[in-house]
């Protein structure tokens, strides 16, 4: 027989993860669960990942968020990739952009055959092939439409970047609108069940919120699934050294970007998010090659316009929670793990573990093989998002910086390696069993940080080469032509989408 | 020749099932560039085995745009919507591992959460009610899907065929040939190998003739000829998972009505195929030689057929398992060559077909660089284990109390693999299909619940959609698949009109 199904579902904590967790929840459950969220006004919330990637769309259909009300309710913006800066080496630049690049028409991939005109010298950069980094150099946008058949305007993916303390209020509104009941106050211990799993949270006030199963979105504490059940951390700060940021918010600059920048600093990098009323500023830095002083120094050298707030810092360590979900206890976000938002994946790994508790939802029973398969395929996610973060440290040719030699002499997993081994010798890309980031994603950054194959698919050269040349230059022009019809990022904003005018120096 | 040069001769060694479609395929995609040169003898008679396939196949008829219906007058073809499998759980049990999905979409879970609920609850028939290929088979009625019917289960019939597998090659040559592949009749005695770089430089035939290579592709059957006689790649031996190691196959034929499936009936200490084509029915019993003698299997396979034997039956000796490296240097074994797995779920010649779909994504050029063959033979193998693990199913989970055969099968250790399907599935009846493993969710399910492996339970989010509406749903769903099967010609009917053989 079945286990008898559970009924009370509390979330701990109320940031992004807390309030992306609860409408998911409320959305997907709510009919037949009750769900309660415990947060306390007096606890802020670490608000990383105001950058998303694409799939947040998939997260909006579910939950029916529309996109317009949306961004202007959290002063949000579109992103149509990351632009890294200096990360090869010193005043490079190249960008990740979003969705696929080129056109297949022959046997391999549209990489290959650029990997060979490359090769013989008649190439464009890769940007030039890619409809979202054109636009983005151009500072347009406007969302992917079906017509003209065959056009790049069908290519055109993109994310957002969004305020985050807006977002989670914008979710809230959501969520307690679908019956989750939140709870004010500051939890001071779990109480645990002779099994040894939580089965409640005890207030400040003396009040205990029972429940059957607890999500954990209480942050870098780790409330319940570290302090609580002492779970376990792997640690992967020796492929990830950086282990602190500052975060600082400045007035917005005089062109609307869309897309993420980041910046290689001496011993990490700056991130800059641009909102509809102000631009978000970081640096991650690594704490045994640079103060926090200069760090702080680095990063306001380094902004767009007046800063609206004193540097705020943040601790971290790169790794992950050693078992996501362990008794009646599941971490989302950062209490799950941390990467730094290099490729902007917080928020998406809110995401996919809401999708893998869905799948994977319990009963009374807490069946131990449906807790071990969701720990995998947890852990797979975030081993090779990890991987493809390690990739950016790893393939430098910086040589200004202890930090920056210690990176590219440091061993990588051996995922990654075989990953570069297997690209170094054809430029081939093999994505396996659902890992997030792409084929295209991979060549943008391991091409964009001048890892280049010794050679290219045979096959890409069964075609005569002034013919493939001719088809990457219609590719070429089919991008830059539409490019042209795509309207200016603030425009498309002002005619959407715009954020009703609020005090400045609010963050 | 540079490192980086395109390779200008592929020499294919063997012309059966493999060598044929591999010829075939990459003559479609070289259109001439490279020189393909196929070595075969007609001394050497091909196995053949795998006149079964899987939907699959489709996809490779479409790469090599062949005309579907002429390739089944050309090859004595029918369709194949499942496979029936009798006395495999328990004897006298019958269950079909049908094609395509089973039910559709409903709410937040697969279909078959929604359906086990029920059925736990004695409200729901059996799987074959909810799946239009199983229904279909059972009735003996056959059609292509209906590209026009929207939600309709018509719009979903997912098909393979069962074909004579020499007809197949020789239709394969004859497309090949006309693409510019040469033939070279001869039996290959001896390869030289290059000094330097070890790599086979050419094979030397019986009369003394050289073919040379830049790559070699063994197709030779369970000799690996190259990949092993010459190479010593090794083999690694899953008998202790799969213990049948032999298989007498002979011919009989035709019964009065064209059945739309292959079905196999386990026996003692194995089972048997029934294959139906136009002109015969192709049998054979895969046994395990340490618990049944030749004699005693020959008797069993001949009291089992549905009309007069055409030949006399031949025996083949196998071991299961899979070469250690599928590509060695540089030589691809594609085929037997490559490992052998039983026929059970008709696997043989889409391990052919995705064999060489990935050795045009690895296709090498004249350097042939290590990392590109160590992910070949990564993804190879992934695919040879995990196919593995379903056949082990089918042998581990099993009732039967009358041979030591089947005892032992219940009692053997199985990969750890295995073992976590099927303990997630036992638990709350989920299936996680990884990567580009072969078999579906549903395949899985209809095999582990064939055979009588229960969940405790199901995903607890199917109880958001009430019992009556659940209900509701899984009746519809059974009567649309009703009706749609009544609308459907039967299998000869459906031949006849389209694809008859001469």
């Amino acid at each position: 027989m079945p286990a008898a199904p559970l009924q009370d579902i509390v979330i701990v904590g109320g940031g992004t993860a807390g309030w992306m967790t609860a409408l998911g929840l409320a959305t997907v459950v709510g009919d037949r669960y009750r769900i309660r969220l415990v947060e306390s006004d007096e606890i802020g919330i670490v608000g990383v990942g105001e950058a998303t990637i694409p799939l947040i769309q998939r997260f909006n259909r579910i939950v029916g968020i529309a996109e317009n009300d949306f961004l202007r309710e959290t002063g949000g913006t579109f992103k149509l990739g990351i632009e890294f800066v200096n990360w090869g080496r010193m005043g490079d630049r190249y960008m990740h952009g979003f969705g696929r690049i080129g056109q297949d028409v022959w046997t391999v991939g549209f990489e290959q055959y650029w990997h060979r005109m490359r090769t013989l010298g008649r190439a464009r950069p890769l940007g030039d092939y890619a409809i979202t980094q054109q636009a983005a150099r151009a500072n347009r946008f406007m969302p992917a439409r079906p017509e003209p058949a065959n056009s790049p305007l069908a290519d055109i993916a993109y994310a957002y970047h969004f305020d985050a303390g807006r977002y989670a209020r914008y979710l809230r509104r959501l969520a307690e609108a679908r019956g989750v009941r939140r709870t004010e106050g500051r939890i001071t211990r779990a109480t645990q069940a002779p099994s040894g799993d939580v089965d409640a949270v005890v207030l400040e006030s003396g009040e205990l919120i029972a429940g059957e199963l607890f999500i954990d979105c209480s942050g870098f504490r780790a409330l319940l699934i570290e302090q609580t059940l002492q779970t376990g951390f792997d640690d992967w700060s020796h492929w990830l050294p950086c282990d602190r940021a500052l975060a600082v918010p400045c007035e917005s600059a005089a062109v609307l970007t869309p897309y993420t920048r980041s910046t290689a600093h001496r011993a990490g990098w700056q991130w800059r998010i641009p909102l509809q009323h102000r631009i978000g500023n970081g640096h991650v830095y690594c704490s045994s090659h640079v103060s926090d002083d200069e760090a702080a120094a680095t990063l306001l050298a380094h902004l767009d316009g007046k800063p609206l707030a004193d540097p705020r810092p943040l601790r971290f360590k790169a790794g992950v929670r050693r078992k996501a979900w362990n008794r009646n206890v599941v971490a989302i976000g950062l209490s799950g793990g941390f990467l730094e938002p290099l490729e902007s994946t917080s928020i998406h790994l809110i995401q996919q573990a809401i999708q893998l508790l869905i799948d994977f939802f319990p009963d009374r029973g807490f069946s131990a093989a449906d807790i071990d398969e969701f720990n995998r395929q947890n852990r797979f996610h975030w081993e090779r998002i990890r991987d493809f973060i390690v990739l950016h440290y790893h393939v430098n040719q910086r040589e200004d910086s202890a930090f920056w030699r210690d990176c590219a002499a440091m061993s990588v997993p051996d995922s990654l390696r075989e990953k570069m081994d297997l690209y170094k010798a054809h430029g081939r890309v093999f994505r396996f069993n659902g890992e997030l980031f792409t084929e295209t994603a991979w060549l943008q950054v391991m091409a964009g940080q001048n890892l280049m194959p010794e050679s290219f698919h045979p096959f890409a050269a069964l075609q005569p080469e002034d013919k493939v040349h001719d088809y990457l230059e219609a590719v070429h022009r089919a991008v830059e032509n539409s490019v042209a019809l795509m309207p200016g990022h603030a425009d498309y904003i002002a005619r959407h989408c715009a954020a009703p005018v609020q005090p400045q120096g609010h963050p | 020749m540079n490192d980086q040069q395109l390779i200008r001769n592929v020499v294919v060694v063997g012309g059966g099932t493999a060598g044929w479609m591999t010829a075939a395929a990459l003559s479609k995609i070289l259109k001439g560039k490279v020189s393909i040169t196929v070595v075969e003898s007609e001394e050497i008679g091909t196995v053949g085995v795998g006149e079964a396939t899987i939907p699959m196949i489709q996809r490779f008829n479409q790469v090599l745009e062949i005309d579907e219906d002429e390739f089944m007058r050309e090859t004595q073809a029918t369709f194949k919507l499942a496979i029936e499998f009798v006395n495999w759980g328990k004897l006298g049990d019958r269950y079909m591992h049908g094609f395509g999905r089973i039910g559709q979409a409903l709410g937040t879970v697969p279909f078959e959460h929604y359906w086990r609920k029920l059925y736990m609850a004695g409200k729901a028939g059996e799987l074959a009610d909810y799946s239009i290929t199983r229904a279909a088979a059972a009735k003996g009625r056959f059609m292509r899907p209906v590209t026009d019917a929207g939600n309709s289960p018509l719009a979903e019939i997912a098909y393979a065929f069962h074909f004579d597998a020499a007809l197949y090659a020789r239709y394969l040559r004859k497309y090949s040939e006309g693409r510019g592949v040469t033939r070279v009749e001869g039996r290959i005695v001896d390869a030289k190998l290059s000094g330097l770089s070890g790599r086979v430089e050419s094979v030397v035939l019986a009369d003394g003739r050289s073919v040379p290579g830049d790559l070699f592709i063994d197709c030779s059957g369970f000799r690996g000829l190259l990949i092993e006689q010459v190479l010593h790649t090794g083999y690694e031996d899953w008998s202790h998972w799969l213990p049948c190691d032999r298989a007498i196959a002979v011919p009989c034929e035709n019964a009065p009505q064209l059945l739309p499936y292959t079905r196999s009936t386990a026996h003692a200490a194995g089972w048997q195929w029934r294959i139906p084509l136009q002109h015969r029915i192709g049998n054979g019993h895969v046994f395990s030689s340490r618990f049944m003698d030749e004699a005693e299997a020959q008797r069993i396979l001949l009291a089992n057929l549905d009309g007069k034997p055409l030949a006399e039956p031949r025996t083949l000796k196998f071991v299961t398992g899979m070469r250690k490296k599928a590509w060695n240097r540089n030589v691809v074994s594609i085929g037997l060559a490559s490992g052998f797995m039983e026929p059970l779920e008709s696997t043989s010649i889409h391990m052919v077909q995705t064999a060489v779909a990935r050795l045009i994504e690895f296709f090498p050029s004249a350097g042939f660089d290590q990392a590109d063959i160590d992910e070949y033979n990564k993804q190879s193998r992934f695919e040879f284990e995990r196919i593995r693990d379903f056949l082990i199913l089918h042998y581990h989970a099993n009732q039967r109390d009358d041979s030591e055969f089947w005892r032992y099968c219940r009692e053997m250790p199985i990969p750890d693999t295995l073992t976590a399907k099927i303990e997630l599935y036992q638990r709350n009846g989920r299936i996680v299909r990884e990567g580009a493993e072969l078999f579906a969710e549903v395949g899985w399910l209809q095999v582990m619940h064939g055979q009588n492996l229960r969940a405790q339970g199901y995903h607890p989010l199917a109880d958001l959609i009430d019992e009556a509406e659940t209900n509701d749903y899984l009746q519809s769903v059974r009567e649309v698949i009703a009706r749609c099967v009544d609308v459907m010609p039967t299998h000869e009917e459906y031949i006849a009109k389209h694809c008859r053989s001469a």
